[in-house]
């Protein structure tokens, strides 16, 4: 395997476990009686909130995004 | 295996978004609430988010009593009737932000929370209000807050007798603060000197104060 195609490999998962994250908190906000209950009090509305907000997460997302959509890009061969 | 990892994965998403979406259904609520004061556009009643922290109670009215206790001369409780009858109505349009990051305007009617808790009395030493509501949930104001700002505890909002989803028999309308500090169901206004209290957001990491122009996280 390429380093490249290593690189496409972490971002494809990096971005899957953000974008989870990022739904599961914002439900822990929104559906916080289901949400903590289910993650057995572990995702509270508090914590749900400084994870979606406060830490910046979708800066994340965004950038981990736009590399998703680059790089198959990158390193292409021309036909 | 490819196949199989997404297909797991298509069905937890599928089944957040289906959680996401249930919301407990449809509300049906008076239509003859006005959504135009004085040239100001109001929110519908409808446009709130039900976040309460065991879903909407149904207070029965028959029995129904506030309680106006601690740091006061002389404790008082009142009947829904009591309230309306004995104080004064006064009307103010403002806005509800919450910390989810959705807001609604509406017009709100009242009485002051100023002038109940003086006929009761308080005590010099009162310094907070905690508001207890029906379903356990309470939160606390300072009095001079209450005082400075013509707070109201409000049993109309436009034009129509709160809902039971929107804190029937009695809301309170804490201008300038986060949602949570807006206490629905409210059946007891307790004074205190504890200014450390915290009520049940407020202990859960929530700013005490719940100014809207700060932060909500303490």
């Amino acid at each position: 395997m390429t380093k490249l195609r290593l690189a496409r490999k972490i971002i494809q998962w990096l971005l899957l476990a953000v974008a989870v994250l990022l739904l599961i908190t914002g439900l822990g906000i929104t559906e916080y009686r289901i949400v903590e209950t289910i993650s057995f009090g572990l995702i509270t509305k508090n914590v749900a909130h400084q994870i979606h907000t406060a830490l910046g997460l979708w800066i994340f997302f965004v950038v981990l995004l736009a590399l998703h959509i680059i790089l198959p890009f990158i390193g292409r061969k021309k036909n | 295996m490819k196949r199989m990892t997404a297909l797991i994965l298509a069905s937890v998403l599928l089944v957040l978004l289906v959680i996401g979406g249930c919301n407990g259904g449809a509300v049906d609520l008076d239509p003859a609430e006005v959504r135009e004061y004085e040239g100001e556009d109001l929110s519908s009643i409808n446009d709130f988010r039900e976040n309460s922290i065991k879903g909407p109670q149904q207070v029965a009215i028959d029995g129904y009593q506030l309680q106006i206790t601690g740091l006061v001369a002389s404790p008082r409780s009142y009947s829904y009737d009591e309230v309306l009858n004995t104080y004064t109505g006064y009307k103010k349009v403002v806005t509800l932000h919450c910390v989810e990051g959705w807001s609604v305007n509406i017009l709100w009617e009242g009485v002051l929370v100023e002038e109940l808790l003086a006929a009761a009395g308080p005590l010099p030493e009162a310094k907070i209000a905690i508001f207890h509501a029906y379903d356990g949930y309470t939160s606390s104001l300072t009095l001079d807050y209450i005082t400075d700002n013509d707070i109201m505890m409000a049993y109309k909002m436009n034009e129509v007798t709160l809902p039971a989803e929107r804190g029937f028999p009695f809301a309170l309308v804490a201008e300038s603060k986060w949602g949570y500090k807006w206490v629905k169901w409210i059946t007891e206004i307790e004074l205190s000197d504890d200014e450390d209290y915290q009520g049940y957001w407020e202990s859960r990491g929530y700013s005490d104060s719940g100014d809207l122009d700060e932060s909500f996280f303490d």
